[in-house]
């Protein structure tokens, strides 16, 4: 297939099933809290209202940094979806794409004249915490297979087995990023409701609904990722159970939760990632893991 | 608002989309238009779309309601 097409499709797919996702997620929240809650599609329906919808920008932003981090948003993401589903590229690659997110809901939030959205921006340096169990799920799953090619680990696992089996607690890492980077995390310090919405407060209109889709191939991407490099080879009804299990977990478990104070938001992750790392590494040293 | 360049920006990420949906080009060429073509296509057609407010209503519109620092 045409390399062009086959970046569109994956694109329009990660767009499509990470909104309904997202879509699912609130409805599972609402569930549990005993709402009714809005319908899957919501989520979807939102995105693409938006670009219809009365834009403006305030007086007291910045403006080119203001429209540009939002293109930023979209750009980085794209990519994530060019190095994993398209072209099971290196994991660095993603790692990268993580780091870039950070710093975009950094500038997103100090390119906003308001004091929640630049609130929100000095959190969002407090909460690169998150990219440390990142960093240290990568090099465990580098330590185990040799490799940090995507492609080369579907086919270590392929012989070996889905690494959750045989390093489960660095999946239990990665699996603590997916649930930072979902809608309403007890680690979701940015977008803490005391802060409006937090770096998103001054985005709104057709901004809004822009990043709205760029998130929505987040959630896709982050999933992917996660099935991908510790389920082994996957085909697509696996990949689409996959992600609804993951969805339903991490909605019972933000429905169920508060969101965590800044500093015991950091605390915990780093916490959960040391012990996971050093326990990992512990497990491959004295040989519990083959 | 500059209508006429969204309208430009629009015409470009298309053709180039196109190009490399109708060429072969090298793989890096197709990943560089797609890295920056799709978020592009997407920027210029959301800033077509978007509704403007009347003339009467701008000022209201932008003003910021908190101080800020």
């Amino acid at each position: 297939m045409n390399l062009m097409a086959e970046i569109l499709i994956q694109v329009v797919i990660a767009f499509l099933a990470g909104s309904l996702l997202l879509g699912l997620h609130r409805k599972v929240m609402a569930r549990v809290q005993k709402r009714p809650g809005p319908p899957i599609v919501q989520h979807l329906i939102h995105s693409l209202k938006f670009f219809f919808k009365e834009t403006a920008i305030p007086k007291t932003v910045s403006k080119v940094f203001y429209v540009g981090i939002v293109f930023i948003l979209a750009l980085v993401w794209i990519v994530g979806v060019i190095a994993g589903p398209v072209a099971h590229d290196s994991l660095l690659i993603l790692f990268g794409v993580y780091a870039v997110y950070k710093i975009v809901e950094h500038n997103s939030g100090s390119s906003s004249g308001s004091p929640y959205g630049k609130l929100s921006c000095v959190r969002a340096v407090l909460s690169a915490a998150t990219e440390l169990p990142l960093f240290a799920a990568i090099v465990l799953v580098y330590l185990m297979t040799g490799t940090m090619n995507i492609g080369e680990i579907i086919t270590y696992q392929s012989v070996h087995g889905p690494l959750a089996f045989s390093i489960p607690l660095a999946a239990v890492m990665f699996f603590m990023l997916i649930i930072t980077k979902s809608p309403y995390s007890p680690f979701a310090i940015t977008k803490d409701k005391a802060l409006i919405s937090g770096f998103e407060t001054e985005h709104f209109g057709f901004l809004r609904g822009f990043m709205l889709f760029s998130e929505s191939i987040a959630w896709y991407v982050m999933l992917w990722v996660f099935l991908t490099i510790f389920f082994g080879p996957l085909n697509a009804v696996g990949y689409l159970i996959g992600m609804i299990v993951i969805t339903f977990i991490t909605g019972f478990i933000n429905a169920t939760t508060p969101i965590f104070s800044p500093n015991h938001s950091v605390m915990t992750q780093i916490t959960i990632g040391a012990i996971c790392f050093f326990g990992t590494l512990l497990m491959i040293f004295t040989g519990v893991v083959a | 608002m500059n209508r006429g360049l969204y309208i430009i920006l629009l015409a470009l990420s298309t053709i180039a989309i196109l190009a490399c949906l109708v060429i072969d080009f090298e793989a890096w060429i197709v990943y560089t238009v797609a890295i920056f073509g799709i978020p592009l296509w997407v920027l210029s057609l959301g800033l077509l779309t978007m509704a403007k407010a009347k003339p009467e209503d701008v000022e209201e519109r932008v003003k910021e309601p908190f101080t800020g620092y």
